[in-house]
């Protein structure tokens, strides 16, 4: 910790809006669940305002230090909404309705969901809980110049001298591995750099707790390892690590303690090893990757008819104009691929190898430097990304770049009636059908949890019905409910004969649905 | 390209500028500063945006000043050409070049200012002379704000293509595309607030108390001696005009 706040992490204020210590109560304190806690809640329930039915419900959750603790659920369980009211992103009070009790480091805070309840001071709650949100990118101040600035912001707002800064900074690099990207421009970084960075910038004012909200989700191998190597180092030095995640992923099971939320609601807590077969983990939407990746190795190979391709990349080569970290380097070489329809084919890769730049020349996004990009046999040279659409469905890789209207069926629609005529309102119901996003059609896309959001630009693409799908990252942030719709989806789509490019970091599900997995590597794809 | 000068030399220069040039009231000093301005512009890279975003503030400005004083100046007596009560006359047209090379030249060396400081730097540079750090936030927020929202734009536009939107140069197409992009774009921007607002709060930025800064930002002494020097040519200029206007305005 770099400073003490002298009115204590949770200052208060009373009716008369002065502040106040927080005064423990040490009778509530000393009760079993929360005894060698540094960070307890007991929620009876958390409602938002204005929302229907409260958020969380019956939730007791205790971090120990030192300790990894799993917060295990599918999409909209309630994972986030806990990870945010635990780390004081969400305040009771101006964010909600909050009955139960909050206990941080020593100290008690009652809340009855009234005018009388304490205040969270954010900034000094956050001295002692880190969080880092599902987006990593919304952690970063966008005002610093460099990777190094951008760690330091955290301390500067906190009055720490520059020499202290300095010694802090070049601690927290080394720790988290950002030591030779220190004087990178941060929106360079890629999805593992920017996670490591947002995690540096909780942990460098030394909180003793830190939420992580899916930390691995669309981390390649290296990234994972980075990232699960840093939680062990943090619980060794005595951090109480918080991970919410629906995945009982390796990471989820190096755990000490699960919770499992469903609905909102705690419905089991426990080692992972008496939870991991429990009917209330299975009734959730958590994913097993164990379990739900037990696919034949690769999908009965020689089943793809033998006709003319549909997608045919030629020697193509491409390299970002400009300044920026990619300038100069090519990050497509000569690279070849022919795709049949009906046939499905998954591209892995490191972060930044170029799979997202791969996919953006399939759909006339980007163009190459040299060669050709061949759809239904003819050249997309010259053809503008809108025409080439037609053919061409790609889900981009942050679902909220693809999204822009104001309503789930809207989005669904845009652009369909052009396509498909009079049966475009079909089309689009049928695609939210495939997806089970119907009861959602008159929702803001911006109001559906993560994994509905990729759903949603996944129903964008399948209305369209195109000759070749491009999915960037499909898998990110789905839970178990939400693969089984993408891999039924990706399926049909090869069944009625288009063509599947997919690229993805998750090896086991690249596996169990594509026919054939490939590597992009030097700028060049080679089978796996 | 962004200047190797100190933020606040830079700011000083472009403000002290604007104000000795207003000040002098003269077309021919006006339109060098203005010139000088955008050859600066050039040799710093940035001349094609400087003098994009002043077209886009001077065209308008300079028609309406025509439209105003070319044709309706009361106090014209040259009169070159006339349509009823609209008279076209040599010192309308005058004060019209006057006022608008003036407010071009004041334009183009601010534009300058703003497209060539290091947006880190000023932010340090002002929270170093005890400005609030929200100041500086609020000023960086505004300097980098062009960037974010072409970077929005770009996503946006690239999923409308990705789903058929066909965008030709045409003036009517590129009015259609700004009509689709601006709602998603400012409700993008209005979430990315929210969300931005509590990593804010939680990292410590609405806190009281003192702030330090990590980055430095050299200022030798030479910019501070300039800075001084820019300043003291401003207020002279400024004196010597209420000086020189002093008389005329003092009978009347």
């Amino acid at each position: 910790m770099t400073t003490a706040d002298p009115a204590g992490p949770m200052a208060t204020t009373d009716s008369a809006g002065t502040m106040a210590t927080a005064v423990m109560t040490a009778g509530t304190m000393a009760t079993a669940p929360m005894a060698g806690a540094v960070l307890a809640a007991r929620i009876g329930s958390f409602s938002f305002h204005g929302g229907t039915s409260p958020a969380l419900r019956d939730v007791d959750f205790s971090a120990r230090p030192g300790t990894l603790t799993a917060v295990l659920g599918g999409s909209g369980s309630g994972k986030t909404t806990l990870g945010k009211l635990l780390a004081g992103w969400l305040r009771p009070g101006p964010a909600g309705r909050l009955s139960g009790s909050l206990a941080l480091a020593g100290e008690l805070l009652e809340f009855r969901g009234g005018e009388d309840d304490p205040r969270i001071n954010p900034a000094a709650w956050s001295d002692r809980v880190g969080y880092v949100p599902q987006d990593a990118a919304a952690m970063l101040s966008t005002v610093r110049a460099t990777v190094a600035e951008e760690l330091a912001f955290g301390l500067e707002n906190r009055g720490t001298p520059r020499a202290r800064m300095l010694r802090d900074v070049a601690g927290i690099a080394e720790l988290t591995g950002l030591t030779a990207l220190l004087g990178r421009d941060p929106a360079t970084l890629s999805g593992g750099e920017l996670r490591r960075l947002a995690m540096a910038c909780a942990v460098i004012t030394g909180p003793g707790v830190l939420v992580l909200d899916e930390p691995l989700a669309s981390l390649d191998a290296a990234g994972v390892i980075q990232v699960r190597d840093l939680i062990r180092r943090l619980t060794a030095a005595g951090t109480a690590v918080v991970v919410l995640s629906q995945a009982a992923d390796g990471l989820a099971r190096s755990a000490a303690h699960w919770i499992i939320l469903d609905g909102g609601t705690a419905t089991a807590a426990g080692t992972p090893r008496e939870l991991v077969r429990s009917a209330e983990l299975a009734r959730t939407g958590t994913v097993l990757p164990a379990v739900t990746h037990t696919v034949p190795a690769a999908r009965a190979r020689g089943l793809v008819p033998d006709t003319a391709p549909v997608l045919e990349l030629e020697g193509v080569g491409f390299r970002f104009p400009g300044a920026g970290r990619a300038a100069g380097e090519p990050l497509l070489r000569d690279l070849g691929l022919t795709v049949r329809p009906g046939e499905i084919v998954a591209v892995t890769g490191r972060n930044g190898a170029g799979k997202s730049t791969l996919l953006r020349h399939i759909n006339g996004l980007l163009r190459p430097g040299t060669g050709t990009v061949r759809v239904a046999g003819k050249s997309i040279a010259g053809l503008p990304a809108g025409r080439v659409a037609a053919s061409v469905g790609l889900l981009f890789q942050h679902p909220r770049d693809q999204l822009f209207e104001r309503t789930v069926l809207r989005e669904v629609s845009f652009g369909l009636r052009r396509l498909h005529g009079r049966e475009a309102v079909a089309r689009a119901h049928e695609a939210l059908e495939t997806v089970w996003l119907s009861r959602e059609a008159a929702t803001h896309p911006a109001e559906l949890p993560a994994s509905k959001q990729r759903l949603l630009a996944l129903a964008t693409v399948l209305a369209r019905r195109p000759a070749v799908l491009a999915l960037d990252e499909p898998t990110v942030g789905l839970d178990r409910h939400g693969l089984e719709r993408l891999d039924h989806a990706v399926s049909a789509e090869a069944a009625r004969g288009a063509a599947v490019v997919l690229v993805t970091h998750d090896a086991a599900f690249a596996r169990g649905v594509a026919h054939r997995v490939l590597e992009l590597d030097g700028g060049c794809l080679r089978e796996v | 390209m962004p200047s190797t000068l100190h933020p606040l030399t830079s700011l000083t220069a472009a403000g002290c500028t604007a104000v000795i040039t207003t000040a002098a009231g003269a077309w021919p000093l006006s339109l060098a500063v203005g010139l000088a301005a955008a050859v600066l512009a050039v040799r710093a890279g940035v001349g094609r945006r400087v003098l994009a975003a002043a077209a886009a503030v001077l065209l308008p400005l300079g028609l309406s000043l025509l439209m105003l004083h070319g044709l309706f100046f009361p106090e014209g007596r040259t009169v070159l050409a006339a349509w009823g009560p609209a008279r076209v006359t040599a010192e309308g047209l005058a004060f019209a070049l006057e006022s608008g090379s003036r407010t071009g030249a004041c334009v183009m060396v601010l534009l300058l200012f703003s497209f060539t400081v290091s947006a880190p730097d000023l932010v340090a540079a002002l929270a170093g002379r005890g400005l609030p750090p929200q100041f500086g936030f609020v000023v960086a927020s505004a300097l980098t704000l062009l960037p974010v929202m072409a970077g929005r734009l770009d996503n946006i536009r690239a999923a409308q293509e990705a789903r058929g939107l066909v965008l030709r140069g045409g003036v009517l197409s590129r009015l259609v595309g700004v009509r689709l992009q601006m709602v998603p774009l400012v409700l993008g921007l209005i979430e990315d607030s929210g969300s931005r607002a509590q990593a804010l709060e939680a990292r410590g930025f609405g806190g009281p108390g003192p702030r330090t800064s990590y980055r430095e930002v050299a200022d030798p002494p030479v910019g501070r001696r300039f800075r001084a020097a820019l300043l003291l040519l401003a207020a002279a200029a400024v004196a010597l005009r209420l000086a020189a206007s002093w008389p005329a305005a003092g009978p009347s």
